[in-house]
């Protein structure tokens, strides 16, 4: 069975968001997963040390130009910059970018990456979906109630995510034509679904609420009507919709569709 | 290698052979110029119709939109769009900066400022040209085919640019433009390779060419390795497209075989992250030359900057997996690009420090190819710097293919080599062209294209944090965008602004080509050979080839007395 919300495929009628301060409309979108915090501050740490060291970029900048101008300064200081006291300074700048910045966020983003990002969670509690994105829509797959996918009792949706609240979601996805990127902005991550090829990302929701998924990866002509919907339900909601789904996904099944079975085994 | 004499041609008679199929190195880099400049406005103005879409979905382009696009009463189309950003990155990147920084500055400045009477393969540069022209001619010819221009993105991502995502010839013929291009540039990198290492004049060692050879020649090495990669890559795909093979093709799209569409995005990155280098190292070196020349003292540790450019060039090959973060490479991979990616940053603040070290306590003259010299200085400093977001594996999970490596890498690439391009050509004007520009109009021209220039990229950069990302037609489809409505409003009123600015160039140039001063010998006052020798520089350069005694940099040398407070490279250095 396949759901389409007619609805939420005419957004067109903008609703332009007028009184909004500056401040606001510049943030990021608002995070509604359990680790985008991870991004964010190391986004934040980042710009703070871009802003400190571009800062004195600047004060070099302006204040050698404004200091050292022909009127101000009418003889040059002779030099080739290779004193020992020149050396020592430019040293102490190299590495303070190379600690402050590099190693700290190098090594933060490992950590990340290798404690959360790339260390996916396994075991029964964890919800699984597959994506197939093609020009230019986005199917999701659940496995229904035999918990296996690809089979007749699966759950398929067009451009219409739905989520649990505080679980973990794994997701397993692939392109049938182009490559897309899969891409949440109220989780602050992407990841690209290619032809041929499987990738996988997780996140776990902490907000309840519709939200939109955009492809990221230029697709075509229509790339930019590639949105989905994500909507995320309390786990009772959830088991409600999916109890529901499940009855009509048996009910209207049809074995001789053979195009419902775009599905692949789960790959732990 | 030795210092070899060169053959000596008859000065050119005919028309034909003086300024249309010229040997002479000079001409050469005049025709790139045009060429360059030409792509230019065509980018240039291309990168406004995008601008127009993306501030006003459904507002017809103004001027011209009518005629352009009848059927849509002037609205920029959305295969349109697509096939203007593609061709705006490909247009701007191979056929606007290519051509200005290392066909134009290359061909003019390496032979004059290592003391050479031209290039070491004169016939080959002259084709090198011609094909370029060629290629050219078959990327507008592209636009004209009946299923419109290509359309996949600059980088031409498989299955996209293959059949199965764009049909039409127009990709097939942007793809062999490009390995034209690819054929004309390795041409010209070999050229300049064997340019600098052979014929640099007597005594001129590899620390006395000033630093806009040493970035010319890096430049000329990455292009001569790895144009070849992006040639076999572009191949593979006109294979894909028009023989029926695999090498790109895979899932449900391929009908057999093993073929990867992620091959290409490595074939692609091992030579396109080295392009960006490739466009910014001549940059470099222009500004590194410029900032020690009007500051009126040496170059800061100008052995320093030569080998931190030096160090990027290796650097640059080893860290093209920062592009593919999102793809899902294996996690080992990842971590290392990202390690690597992250220690361009050494070098990076090396010759940065250097900079800053030439103009202090200099003696600077505000002239503008130095105005422009400081305006790359600021742009690259934020251009590098937001590449530490994008570089970092985490935070690009979320700004990957957002307006925020958008903005980055226009800093990097467009405001940083535009601005070094013009410092170049205002420098260079009394030599190629034997006339000064005005000042005036130039200072004009430099603020008001760096208001224009930071509001577009930045804005880009806030709108990336704002997540919007790239390639939408209509971005307000998506209500997490439409907050940032006022801020594409302004970008794209900033870019008009920068495209208006460009008219006082434009204006200058031409009109200082036609009644512009005449130009001293040494208006600069600077001592690098091509300011020995009279402006414009003669028929086959030098009369007798320079013997070079002291280094590019030696101005504000105590010794020198009250007079004159430089000193030319065929001079002893003074002593006190």
């Amino acid at each position: 069975m396949i759901f389409f919300d007619s609805a939420h495929a005419a957004t067109t009628n903008i609703e332009l968001p007028q009184d909004m301060a500056m401040w606001d409309r510049i943030q990021a979108p608002v995070d509604i997963s359990a680790n985008g915090h991870l991004i964010m501050s190391l986004f934040n740490y980042t710009t703070g040390m871009v802003i400190f060291f571009f800062i004195l970029v600047c004060i070099g900048l302006f204040g050698f130009s404004y200091f050292y101008s022909e009127k101000r300064n009418k003889k040059a200081y002779y030099t080739y910059g290779n004193k020992g006291s020149h050396k020592k300074v430019g040293l102490i700048f190299g590495m303070a970018v190379f600690v402050l910045i590099d190693m700290a966020i190098t090594v933060q983003s490992n950590n990340d990456l290798v404690n959360t990002f790339f260390n996916f969670p396994k075991g029964k509690d964890v919800v699984r979906v597959q994506i197939m994105a093609q020009q230019w829509l986005w199917k999701f797959r659940y496995p229904g109630e035999d918990n296996v996918f690809n089979t007749d009792d699966d759950i398929v949706t067009i451009n219409d995510l739905r989520l649990p609240i505080d679980k973990k979601v794994v997701v397993q996805m692939t392109s049938k034509d182009v490559i897309h990127s899969f891409y949440l902005p109220n989780v602050h991550q992407k990841r690209d679904a290619m032809p041929g090829r499987l990738s996988r990302m997780w996140f776990e929701l902490k907000k309840t609420g519709e939200y939109d998924i955009a492809c990221a990866e230029m697709c075509g002509t229509h790339h930019y009507i590639m949105k989905a919907k994500l909507t995320v339900y309390t786990q009772e909601e959830y088991s409600n919709w999916l109890n529901r789904a499940n009855n009509i996904a048996l009910a209207e099944s049809d074995p001789e569709d053979l195009d419902r079975y775009w599905g692949w085994k789960w790959e732990e | 290698m030795a210092f070899y004499e060169q053959h000596i041609h008859a000065k050119p008679k005919t028309f034909l052979s003086k300024y249309v199929f010229s040997f002479d190195h000079k001409v050469i880099g005049k025709q790139f110029l045009w060429y360059g400049i030409f792509f230019l406005g065509v980018g240039g103005i291309m990168a406004l119709m995008i601008r127009w879409a993306l501030a006003f979905p459904g507002v017809a382009f103004p001027v011209f939109g009518s005629f352009l696009f009848p059927e849509t009463g002037g609205v920029i189309p959305p295969d349109t769009y697509a096939s203007l950003f593609t061709l705006h990155g490909t247009i701007m990147i191979f056929y606007a900066i290519t051509p200005i920084l290392i066909g134009c500055f290359g061909n003019f400045c390496i032979p004059l400022m290592i003391g050479a009477r031209d290039m070491a393969f004169p016939s080959a540069n002259m084709l090198s040209f011609w094909l370029a022209f060629v290629s050219g001619a078959v990327l507008l010819a592209s636009l004209f085919t009946p299923l419109g221009g290509a359309a996949g993105g600059w980088t031409s991502y498989p299955t996209l640019s293959t059949l199965i995502g764009s049909p039409g010839v127009g990709q097939t013929l942007w793809t062999l433009a490009i390995f034209i291009l690819g054929v004309s540039s390795t041409m010209g990198a070999i050229n300049y390779i064997t340019t600098v290492i052979t014929l640099r004049a007597p005594g001129m060692g590899y620390f006395d060419m000033p630093l806009t050879v040493w970035g010319l020649w890096l430049t000329a090495i990455l292009n001569a390795i790895f144009l070849p990669v992006l040639g076999a890559g572009c191949l593979l795909l006109i294979f894909d497209r028009v023989f029926g093979t695999h090498f790109f093709l895979a899932g449900a799209a391929a009908t057999s075989g093993t073929g990867d569409p992620i091959l290409f995005q490595h074939v692609f990155w091992i030579f396109g992250h080295p392009e960006v280098y490739i466009l910014i190292l001549p940059a470099w070196g222009i500004v590194s030359d410029l900032l020690s020349f009007f500051s009126r003292k040496p170059a800061f540790g100008a052995k320093a900057t030569a080998l931190s450019m030096t160090a990027i060039t290796i650097l640059s090959t080893l860290v093209y997996g920062h592009h593919m973060f999102t793809t899902s490479m294996s996690p080992l991979l990842t971590q290392t690009f990202m390690t690597l990616t992250m220690t361009i940053s050494i070098p990076s603040t090396v010759f940065f420090f250097n900079w800053l070290g030439t103009i202090w306590r200099g003696s600077i003259r505000f002239h503008s190819p130095m105005l422009f010299s400081l305006g790359v200085v600021f742009v690259f400093g934020l251009g590098g710097l937001t590449g530490l977001h994008l570089g970092t594996v985490t935070t690009d999970l979320y700004l990957h293919d957002t307006y925020f490596v958008v903005g980055h890498f226009h800093y990097t690439m467009a405001a940083s080599v535009l601005l070094g391009g013009f410092a170049g050509i205002y420098f260079w004007m009394p030599k190629m062209f034997g006339v000064m520009m005005n000042e005036t109009l130039a200072k004009v021209h430099f603020w008001i294209t760096m208001v224009g220039l930071n509001g577009v990229f930045f804005g880009m950069l806030i709108l990336g944090y704002g997540g919007m990302h790239r390639r939408l037609y209509n971005p307000f489809w998506y209500e997490f965008l439409q907050k940032l409505i006022p801020i594409n409003t302004f970008v794209t009123w900033s870019a008009i602004l920068m495209g208006f600015a460009q008219f006082f160039f434009l204006w200058n140039f031409i009109y200082s080509l036609i009644k512009g001063k005449k130009a001293k010998d040494n208006p600069w006052e600077v001592g690098t050979l091509e300011w020995t020798i009279p402006s414009p520089a003669p028929h086959y350069n030098f009369d007798s080839i320079p013997v070079v005694k002291c280094g590019p940099h030696e101005l504000g040398n105590p010794a020198l007395g009250e007079e004159k407070d430089f000193q030319y490279q065929t001079e002893e250095l003074a002593k006190v």
